[in-house]
């Protein structure tokens, strides 16, 4: 029976990709101090914990990091698909790489670049929030591109002409008809740029600083002090946040669509 | 008339100004001086100005920074094939089951990515260390009597990498396979090719693109990875990313950190080029 063993090799891999995480979120009901696995007693205090200042003001400053970079990212990403798909003109093939080169360069590579080049000319005070939502906006951008750009491809040209011809101004036929049906795509470039900027490690680890890091930042800076339950808290909830922003918008876009078309390319 | 189609020629660039300006500002440049700092001396962080091809030298002539660039590569592969081993069989499945629970299992595999990859890891961490889930098991079995070191170890990060990146491999292996035209291996198998032989003679095959896509892609990622092997590794499982935050943080050598940075670059270039031009030809 091949399938049997097919079923039975996949439930492992379901295993092996879940078994961590679930033993994250088990971890954090320890009684003690220590991350044991299984959990010594039972105790809701590494949840308190990880609602307290200490990182509860990481988490404020990434959630607030993330919904900036979303928008922002929506908003430059708009034009910029909107001109790759509509327009043919010289140097379109250069922006374009440009526009999606921060998703072939390593991201740790962008950020060491942009902690170089601020700090050589003089900009290094930006160093913190500002330099971070300049970073995360490079490598979010992409993301809303594709999106608005998928969507745009997948709308007949046809039903913009047909408004021009039936005597629809160029705003009109923009504001009734191109934007209605792009919405979708900036709404997942939304989210995938959220969470990419909420997740992101590799840029914010060089150019954050003491009081203004993202949350995956100051975990990462705790990890050199040792590991305690209290983190094992901290990362579920980080992890509930993303899950919940799909859970709650993903279905209305039709995120799964986008994401076999962004694996489509690869 | 033509004061309109000049107009018109006008209106991409007006679209694309703004973002592109920025882009030029914050990406483009930064990633030219540091490409530029590479091949720059310089003492304390401040550049002198003098073209040289020392700090490659001095990268390439100290075995510490060596084993670094060695280990990431190692681990890059290891890990894509690791990813590529468990993403196909799971891919293979979620595109052929019938079963009614098919959406949640897509999904199921899917929503790692939406954690960070410090959550990620930290389970690792969890199961691994030296009083961790994997020990206490061993010792309560009877199988060892001392703990097991496990952390840091070049595996543990190669493990942790595959598991982190996974559901990469499954998007890229379930788009090939979805591509895959069913009445091929409907027509090996009327002609008399058992099931087994239609998988490895046909669907294998022909799913080939997306195991080397999704291949080269988790090889690229997992090589300028620097959360897992920070986490799971080291000083003596130092990676090329864990040595640049070295360079660029505490050190603040950073014509090093860039000449490093800069084979990082052109490392993982290589291989997501490779990738969309397979990609490109297989679309052909």
């Amino acid at each position: 029976m091949p399938w049997l063993s097919l079923k039975l090799v996949v439930a492992f891999v379901y295993l092996f990709m879940l078994g961590p995480i679930v033993i994250t979120a088990s971890v954090a009901f320890n009684a003690t101090d220590r991350s044991y696995f299984p959990p010594r007693g039972f105790s809701l205090q590494w949840w308190e914990a990880a609602f307290g200042p200490q990182w509860l003001q990481p988490l404020v400053f990434s959630l607030e990091l993330a919904t900036l970079t979303a928008l922002i990212s929506a908003i430059a990403g708009l034009p910029l698909a909107f001109a790759f798909q509509r327009y043919e003109f010289p140097g379109k093939a250069l922006v374009r790489a440009i526009t999606l080169g921060p998703l072939i360069l390593p991201t740790l590579v962008t950020g060491i670049a942009l902690l170089q080049f601020l700090s050589l000319i003089g900009l290094g005070r930006w160093m913190g929030f500002w330099a971070l939502l300049i970073g995360h906006v490079v490598i979010c951008l992409p993301f809303s591109v594709r999106t608005v750009a998928i969507s745009l491809a997948a709308m007949p040209v046809n039903l913009e002409s047909a408004a021009a011809s039936l005597g629809a101004t160029r705003l009109a036929v923009l504001r009734h008809v191109t934007f209605p049906l792009a919405a979708p795509g900036v709404l997942a470039g939304m989210i995938f740029a959220f969470v990419h900027s909420f997740d992101d490690v590799n840029l914010s680890l060089f150019i954050a600083r003491p009081g203004e890091r993202p949350l995956t930042v100051a975990i990462l800076g705790f990890l050199e002090f040792g590991f305690a339950p209290t983190l094992a808290a901290v990362s579920i909830v980080s992890m509930l946040i993303p899950l919940a922003l799909v859970a709650l918008f993903g279905r209305f876009v039709g995120i799964g669509d986008f994401l076999y078309q962004e694996a489509g390319h690869g | 008339m033509t004061q309109r189609a000049g107009e018109h020629r006008l209106v991409p660039y007006l679209l694309i100004a703004l973002p592109a300006a920025f882009l030029l500002a914050f990406f483009v440049i930064p990633s030219v001086v540091l490409l530029s700092m590479s091949v720059v001396q310089s003492a304390d962080a401040i550049p002198t100005g003098n073209l040289t091809l020392d700090n490659f030298a001095t990268l390439l002539s100290n075995r510490l920074y060596v084993r670094a660039i060695l280990r990431s590569f190692i681990v890059g592969i290891a890990s894509g094939a690791l990813v590529v081993l468990l993403a196909y069989p799971l891919a293979y499945f979620l595109v052929r089951t019938t079963s009614r629970w098919k959406n949640l299992l897509i999904a199921l595999s899917l929503a790692p990515l939406l954690a960070s990859v410090i959550v990620r890891t930290y389970g690792w961490w969890v199961v691994l260390n030296r009083e961790g889930a994997l020990n206490v098991a061993l010792r309560s079995l009877g199988i060892t009597d001392q703990p097991l070191l496990m952390l840091p170890s070049t595996l543990a990060i190669i493990v942790g990498l595959a598991h982190a990146l996974l559901p990469y491999g499954v998007l890229t292996i379930m788009a090939s396979l979805n591509g895959l035209n069913p009445s091929l291996e409907r027509a090996a198998m009327s002609l008399g090719a058992g099931r087994a032989r239609t998988f490895f003679a046909v669907t294998l095959p022909l799913s080939a693109p997306g195991i080397v896509g999704g291949f080269l892609l988790t090889f690229a990622i997992a090589m300028s990875a620097y959360a897992t092997p920070a986490i799971l590794g080291g000083p003596t499982t130092e990676v090329m990313a864990t040595m640049i935050r070295r360079f660029m943080l505490e050190l603040l050598d950073w014509s090093l950190g860039s000449a490093m940075g800069a084979i990082l670059l052109v490392s993982a270039m290589v291989l997501l080029l490779l990738t969309s031009a397979l990609g490109n030809r297989q679309r052909a």
